[in-house]
């Protein structure tokens, strides 16, 4: 069992197997549901949730206890809680591990946000690749039905509140909250705007879409108050600890979990490694494919949502995909953009036609056939994905725009060049990247 | 009310009006693709983009999706907003297949008009286009999908408004596919609106395929005859013969859509058999000697046989003007009065409801979409009057509660109550229905006292289903709190007294303060009117009479006005030996029916599409006008030898020859009394006399919105608590009732001479319930032989669970020969169903 105090959310890791319910609990686990459904009011525990500065850590980062509190007192039943476990952005794999290790610490965050807007139901929507976590979370749900922290009236305390695992059909849009609204309802799963899901979400009733992360944080802030959460932060605004899910060229990737504002420097050298030999960092996303690249004049830059979007960026999901001197940003772009032009629900114009639009022309560069002409068709069709119906084309274009911002002068070599100039040359290239302000 | 300025011009707009629609009060058309007014906003295209410069929403932002809000201030030709504007419409052009020679929707294209509007010339993307496979959608949509720019507007029409399944979006992001998850006929009587909705050539209609150029028709307002729900069309002609029509926007009628009935029934008006040429004993003459001769001998029959001996058969589907004319030469001549209908019972229903509906009661088909509670009783929208489905369907979705109280196994494209009680049952079960409405009311003592007496009286007990009597109860309690309800009756398969009933119902909700609508069906596009000229109930000779006389040999003449009896004459060897009696019939049609080879006198009319123009009344009593859409004459196509152009010149058009029925029978009043003397009133005059209903009219055309000929103040209740209270009749034992009913498509006189409705038709099947069937020892599927009066009849059986026992349906389909009962509803004993 992973012994270090500073851990939080992974405390009960173990290398061999998840952890069990005797071991949740014997690590305080559930304590906070009894003291819940016991002792607090269900407003308590959204007030404690917004005191404790828990921003939603499926990348949003929308304040949790905001969200939950809009859910209002005298608003119909039933109402429901759906856990989003479909982690399906690129380069974040925290919520697999997060499950995995300790699948009770989900299942008391869920059931807490339940208790706290006095829903009935609740589903834990997983990624149909996470078939092993979802077989893992539905016997662990049966454990706890057992031991009696779910199901009918709860420790004796008379709330009732149960939990299904629905299986993903498995695409990227099913995780932004209404598309994952309408993928439950057996609908196609388009994103809805306008749609206040605290009062109309699921069947048109009030609904808690919360990404697994989040609530697994929830059981922690009712047990040692809002106060201990805000202080495990590194910055003055951050709460909580964040799981930093680091890929890319570093020597030891994995999942970190670290007080939320950690430098990202501390985060590459100290925790995964350092970068793999010969390598030197040039870049990296933040949060996922769907922020900016990073590059290296915010080596030192704490890595907390308000610290980011100072400097114009975004934490997204924390999930760190670290780029050294040898990758080509083409065509890295090139490659995500190929993964958003597939997973493009197809319901708005800019995302479904533009994204293929920008992965075209992006090949174009790779592959030898640039002209300058698209260096400002880029930048405005990238900027014009602000303007599709959802998140996602927005999101997409963040590497583009960052693409053009920070290294302009790589893409433009690839027009000199007639192709990418990191093509057959394993030696990196410095004068084509941003250079490190010393 | 929000006031805001959009390009520079104030305007003020009721709450909750969109942007875009508050610009195209200005005239200004902001470029769309999804949002659609009969369908709402769904933001996916992103063509409408307007910059916000002031007010609560700022910078460049869908109008569709925007509320307009008092301060606004938004420009539609702020460069940001242009630029974006030209970045989607080339985003959309990506794919799309420069097919616009060969494409039927080149010159009406949504997509060419934005395409130029937005700017787009030049293609810059190098890429590869995507391409489809396209699917084989049935007879009425032609799929062409590598056209499509996905909007999102044939999906939203097809799940969204009229509810139907098996089309829809399939894949995602670029390979998006709008289709069916496996080919085949769309299952949606709606699909025709497709062609309607899409903005380019993915979905174009199949019937008029390759026929011409929107510019190239002779376009014009039009009506559909093919029930009486009277919905709006515009109808486009070509080389004389209407080739293809569209749904035309009524605000209080059918809305933007129609239903493929309405849209593609119209070949009746190009059939090849079509009666062009006058005949006498089977000669062709002109049309004027045609007439002469008629008169001459009505005349003589008139003289010798006395004026009794001359009996004049019109319908329900002959315009105003017909009817009119019909019932006036009758009167003049001194002839039996003319019949509209096709037997008594129909009769007494239609009139009866004619006679109930006033300004207060009647609710419009879009009305019917703002209730909250809807009762539907003896009626199956889809497959009786299917625009009536898509207005539940959109009250449904804004929350209204739908019941329907009917027999057959009625299917709607919406989530409501079915309660299956034959029709016998029905009065009983409204009965208890209104004592669940009222309960509370009468409980708290706020029922005034007549009502109060009546509501005491009110009996309520269903013995042969204490379970539906709960429900009804329960329903008729979720009716207490309702602000706008409405009920739906039919007139065909129900009790003579159901109509009268369904009005006396509302009246007495409306005395206790729960507002109710009552919205008829009636068997016709125009049976209002004729319902209207059949005078009173009383004086109105029943049919069964009128064939008893020709039988007899009282009747020696017959004048049949666009009228097939042998089309719905449930005896079909009966009329044939009563018209052999007659000694003349004159038959004026414009269908090329069996009674028109009878007729001594053949004297051809022109359908609506021709004729000088003319007024039906629809069953709401909306008068409405149809003007002429071409001059008439046989279709090129027809007449051309085959070549194009046709190297036939004449100086006439050809089979120009028919004329409007009621000119014709005009004519031949003139032509019976050469000089009656001056007109003592106008026609209109004349009209109002013969029945009030028309006092709100003074003249052809009636108003673009239609005309409702309806009083202020209708009658008050008619039935007797007696009447109400009688029980409800039951089948006897060993027998089932046995009733004649319609299908969407193969039913309908008009739009069975169309040959693509007749490839949409299903194989018309005997309808029994699941229970019935089990104990006449029959499977579904399984044949029968029905030993009728007039002969065997052998049909495949239907067993639904969702439906009455004791009773059966047989559609009267064109595909079938039913016409061997003696009458119907008639009962049939078990032993008169055999198998094989």
């Amino acid at each position: 069992m992973n012994s270090n105090p500073e851990l939080v959310l992974l405390r009960n890791q173990r290398e061999d197997r998840p952890a069990t319910l005797e071991e949740y609990r014997a690590s305080g686990g559930y304590e906070a549901l009894a003291l819940a459904v016991r002792e607090k009011a269900p407003r308590q525990i959204c007030e404690m949730v917004k005191d404790s500065a828990l921003r939603g850590r499926g990348g949003a980062a929308f304040p949790a206890g905001l969200k939950w509190l809009g859910v209002k007192e005298d608003a119909p039943h039933p109402r429901y809680v759906v856990c989003n476990t479909d982690e399906m952005e690129p380069g974040t794999f925290k919520d697999r591990i997060l499950v995995d290790a300790d699948p009770h610490q989900a299942i008391e965050g869920c059931i807490l946000a339940g208790y706290a807007i006095q829903a009935q139901r609740g589903i834990i929507f997983i990624r149909p690749s996470y078939e092993q976590g979802a077989q893992l979370l539905e016997r662990e749900l049966e454990v706890a039905r057992q031991a009696g922290f779910l199901g009918q009236n709860i420790l004796g305390s008379g709330f009732s509140f149960d939990l299904t695992v629905h299986r993903s059909a498995g695409r990227y849009i099913c995780g932004e909250a209404t598309a994952q609204v309408n993928a439950i309802m057996g609908n196609r799963p388009h994103p809805m705007k306008g749609v206040h899901m605290a009062a109309q979400g699921l069947w048109g009733l009030p609904t808690l879409v919360n990404n697994v992360e989040t609530l697994a944080c929830v059981p922690h802030i009712v047990r040692n108050g809002p106060e201990w959460f805000r202080r495990l932060a590194r910055t003055p605004t951050g709460g909580g600890t964040k799981l930093y899910a680091v890929s890319g060229k570093v020597n030891r990737p994995g999942v970190y979990e670290l007080p939320i504002g950690t430098p990202l420097r501390e985060i590459i050298e100290e925790h995964a490694g350092g970068m793999l030999s010969g390598g030197e960092f040039k870049a990296c996303l933040p949060g996922g494919a769907s922020t900016r690249y990073l590059p290296r004049q915010f080596y030192d830059l704490e890595m907390d949502y308000d610290t980011l979007k100072a400097v114009g960026h975004r934490l997204g999901t924390g999930a760190i995909i670290v780029y050294d001197n040898h990758t080509c940003f083409v065509g890295a772009t090139l490659n995500l953009q190929e993964f958003f032009a597939r997973e493009s629900c197809g319901y708005c114009t800019p995302c479904r036609e533009g994204l293929p639009y920008i992965r075209d022309l992006l090949w174009r560069l790779e592959n030898g056939e640039g002209k300058e002409e698209y260096l400002p068709m880029l930048r405005q069709m990238a900027g014009h994905m602000a303007k599709s119906y959802c998140a996602f084309a927005p999101g997409a274009a963040e590497p583009v725009i960052s693409l053009l911002t920070y290294f302009a002068d790589e893409v433009r070599e690839h027009i000199s060049q007639k192709g990418c100039p990191f093509k057959g040359v394993d030696k990196p290239r410095p004068h084509l990247w941003y250079p490190p302000e010393e | 009310m929000p006031k805001l300025i959009i390009d520079h011009r104030e305007i003020e707009v009721p709450p909750g009006t969109k942007v875009i629609a508050a610009a195209e009060r200005l005239g200004i058309m902001i470029p769309r693709f999804c949002y659609h007014p009969g369908l709402g906003s769904f933001g996916a295209c992103r063509m409408c983009a307007v910059k916000f410069l002031e007010g609560p929403v700022k910078g460049v932002e869908m109008s569709c999706m925007t509320e307009a809000q008092d301060g606004m201030v938004f420009s539609t030709t702020d460069p940001e907003a242009v630029e974006f504007r030209r970045y989607v419409i080339e985003w959309l052009m990506l794919n799309h297949p420069h097919d616009c020679p060969v494409c039927d929707e080149g010159g009406h294209c949504l997509l060419q008009e934005e395409t130029i509007s937005g700017g787009h010339g030049l293609r810059r993307y190098e890429g590869k286009k995507r391409t489809f496979h396209d699917q084989d959608l049935g007879v009425f949509i032609q799929h062409e999908m590598n056209r499509c720019i996905h909007c999102w507007r044939c999906r939203n029409f097809y799940q969204g408004f009229a509810g139907y399944r098996d089309y829809g979006a399939m894949q995602i992001g670029n390979r998006t596919y709008f289709g069916k998850y496996q080919e085949g006929p769309l299952e949606s009587p709606f699909s025709g609106n497709l062609v309607d909705l899409c903005p380019t050539g993915v979905l174009t209609d199949k019937v008029a395929r390759f026929k011409g150029r929107r510019w190239d028709f002779e376009r014009g307002p039009s009506l559909c005859l093919h029930c009486s729900l009277g919905c709006n069309i515009t109808s486009g002609a070509r080389y004389r013969e209407v080739l293809r029509q569209e749904g035309r926007f009524h605000e209080k009628v059918n809305g933007y859509f129609i239903c493929d009935r309405g849209r593609f029934g119209f070949r009746y008006e190009s059939h090849p058999q079509r009666p062009r040429r006058a005949k006498v004993d089977g000669r062709e003459v002109s049309l004027p000697e045609a007439v002469q001769a008629a008169a001459a001998r009505l005349g003589r029959i008139s003289r010798e046989a006395g004026p009794d001996a001359v009996a004049c058969w019109g319908s329900s589907r002959s315009s105003l003007e017909t009817q009119a004319e019909l019932r006036r030469l009758s009167r003049g001549q001194g002839w039996r009065a003319p019949l509209f209908f096709n037997d008594a019972s129909q009769d007494r229903k239609v009139r009866n409801a004619v006679s109930r509906l006033d300004v207060r009661l009647a609710v419009s088909l879009r009305e019917i979409e703002e209730a909250d509670f809807i009762l539907a009783v003896g009626a199956d929208p889809v497959n009786e009057a299917p625009m009536l489905a898509l207005a539940l369907r959109q009250a449904q979705r804004r929350g209204a509660q739908v019941a329907v109280l009917d027999p057959r196994p009625v299917f709607l494209p919406l989530e409501f109550q079915h309660l299956p009680v034959p029709p016998g049952s029905i009065n009983r079960c409204l009965c208890i229905l209104l004592k669940g409405a009222l309960s509370s009311r009468a409980a708290q003592g706020l029922l005034e006292a007549g009502a109060a007496h009546f509501y005491d009286a009110l009996k309520c007990s269903y013995d042969q289903d204490p379970g539906l009597q709960d429900r009804l109860l329960a329903l008729g309690r979720s009716l207490q709190p309702s602000q706008r309800a409405v009920i739906v009756c039919g007139t065909e398969i129900v009790r003579d007294s159901t109509p009268d009933l369904a009005a006396d119902f509302v009246l007495l909700l409306n005395t206790a303060g729960i507002r109710t609508g009552l919205f008829y069906l009636l068997p016709g596009s125009n049976a209002f009117g004729a319902a209207l000229l059949s005078g009173t109930a009383e004086d109105a000779p029943p049919l069964h009479p009128l064939i008893e006389a020709m039988e007899r040999g009282e009747v020696k003449a017959l004048i049949l006005v666009e009228n097939d009896p042998f089309w719905h004459f449930p005896d079909k060897d009966r009329l044939k030996r009563a018209l052999d009696r007659l000694e003349l019939v004159v038959a004026l049609d414009y269908l090329p029916s069996p009674v028109m080879a009878r007729a001594q006198v053949v004297l051809p009319t022109t359908t609506l599409f021709e004729g000088q123009g003319s007024a039906f009344v629809n069953q709401e009593g909306r008068l409405q006008w149809a003007p002429r859409l071409h001059h008439g004459g046989a279709p090129l196509a027809q007449v051309g030898g085959g070549s194009h152009p046709p190297r036939v010149f004449l100086d006439y058009v050809p089979g120009s020859e028919p004329r409007p029925g009621g000119e014709i029978l005009r004519d031949l009043g003139a032509a019976l009394t050469p000089d009656p003397g001056a007109p003592a009133v106008d026609w209109w005059t004349w009209l109002a006399q013969e029945n009030p209903g028309f006092s709100n009219a003074s003249a052809l055309p009636a108003p673009p919105g239609g005309l409702r000929l309806l009083p202020e103040a209708g009658k008050p209740p008619v039935l007797s608590l007696e009447e109400v209270n009688r029980n409800a009749d039951r089948v006897p034992e060993g027998h089932l009732e046995l009733f004649l009913v319609d299908r969407t498509f193969g039913t309908e006189e008009l739009a069975s001479y169309s040959p693509h409705i007749q490839k949409a038709e299903q194989a018309p099947r005997l309808l029994l319930s699941a229970q019935d069937a089990a104990q006449l020892g029959l499977a579904p599927g399984e044949q029968v032989t029905l030993r009728l009066p007039g002969g065997p009849l052998t049909i495949e059986i239907e067993a639904a669970v969702n439906m009455a026992s004791g009773v059966m349906f047989l559609p009267r389909h064109r595909q079938l020969a039913w016409q061997k009962l003696g009458g119907w509803p008639m009962l049939i004993a078990y032993n008169a169903i055999e198998k094989g």
